[in-house]
Order: structure tokens, then sequence, then C-alpha cells
């Protein structure tokens, strides 16, 4: 077995289990019962598809998506500390 | 002799390393009681979720010969992406904790001791003296 149906053995393998990992932070995304808790399961959940997207950029040999994580790396910080900031300021806006 | 197949195991095998911690990480971000507790795995999901497999997402470009030039963009940016990864998430989710614990949205629930806590009221109780 050549190396390349080698690897696209591997990344099939792997697909379901990101996807599965994937279901479970939207299910706590969605169930969180708090604010913070759904920012966190979707800030969990953008960094593991920013992985993936590097993953299905190899499997469909192309490079165009890889540039798409890099973005969605930076985005997903942002978010974070927009919301923490919004938390914060809330507080103090006594 | 056997450069590219070495390198593409040793990315298989972080991936694969990877792939378990984004799966314990999920599991755990059900099963935990509390937003704090699952900080914990939110920083596994992240760091072992998403660094680990990056770098041999890395590894499995730069050993595949049959992309072509394609695999050096692949590795370069999933490299950033890595580096990005391990500066940002940290900071993220501690600013997330610590916004959340001083807007005391989330009771903080399997408790010994908040030291956090005592000092904000140490240093409240030195301003209204």
């Amino acid at each position: 077995m050549s190396l390349e149906e080698q690897v696209t053995l591997f990344i099939m393998i792997v697909f379901p289990l990101y996807l599965l990992s994937f279901t479970l932070y939207i299910i706590r995304a969605i169930r969180g019962p708090t604010i913070p808790d759904t920012v966190l399961a979707i800030d969990a959940l953008s960094f593991d598809i920013a992985a993936f997207l590097a993953l299905l950029s190899i499997l469909y040999r192309s490079p165009i998506l890889i540039s798409c994580a890099v973005v969605l790396a930076l985005w997903v910080y942002a978010l974070d500390i927009y919301v923490s900031k919004y938390f914060e300021a809330r507080d103090m806006g006594d | 002799m056997y450069v590219n197949e070495t390198v593409v195991y040793i990315g298989e095998i972080l991936v694969a390393i990877g792939v378990f911690c984004d799966l314990a990480a999920s599991i755990g971000m059900l099963r935990f009681p509390n937003f704090y507790v699952r900080l914990h795995a939110a920083t596994v999901g992240t760091i072992g979720g998403a660094f680990v497999p990056l770098i041999g997402i890395a590894l499995i470009a730069l050993g595949a010969e049959w992309l072509g030039t394609y695999r050096f963009f692949l590795a370069g940016a999933s490299i950033i992406t890595a580096i990005i990864i391990i500066i940002l998430a940290p900071v993220g989710s501690h600013v997330l904790a610590r916004a959340t614990h001083k807007a005391r949205l989330v009771k903080v629930e399997p408790k010994v001791v908040d030291h956090l806590e005592e000092d904000i009221k140490k240093k409240e109780g030195d301003k209204n003296a």
C-alpha cells in the first residue's frame, strides 16, 4: 500500500472521531447553563475545527483551506476577549 | 532513504494523540459539574486537541511527496496556526475565567477555599478603610 493510500486511510479513520468530539462540544455549547460555558465550548470547538481544516486540506490536496484555519484561530481569540471584556465592563458599569 | 515514511508516521502518531486528547476533552466538557472545572477540559481540548495534531499535520504534509509543492504551504501554515494556538488559547481561557469570576456569573461550586475572593475582599477593605 503506497504512502498516499495509507495516509488517506488514516485520515478516513480519524474523521469520525473528530466529528464525534465536535458533536459533544456542540451539545455542551447548546446545553451550557451559563454564558461562559457556551463561550468556552465554542472556543475549544473552533480551535479543533482549525486543526480539522488542516487535516481536510491534506485530504483534498489543496492549500486553500489552510488559510481559513489561521483566521479561525485568531477569530476565536477575539471572541474570548470580547465576551470577557463585556462581562467585566458590565460589572463595573454601575 | 525512508525519510518520508518516518516523517509521515511520526505525524500520524501525533495526530492520533491529538484525537485522543480531543475526545477526552469533549467527554470532559460534558461530564464536569462546573464552569471552572470545565476549564481544565477546554484547555486539554485546545492544546492537546489542536496544537499537537497541527504539528502532526505539518509533519504529514512535509512527508507527503504526492502533494508536490503544496506540502510546504500546508506545513508552514499549520505550524503558524499551531504557534498562534499555543500563544492565544491559554490567554483566551484565562481572560474568560477571570471575567467570569469577577462578574460572579458562576457560583464556585466544589469550593474549598477561594483565595481570589479573599484578595478582592481584602483590597476592597483597604479601599474603604
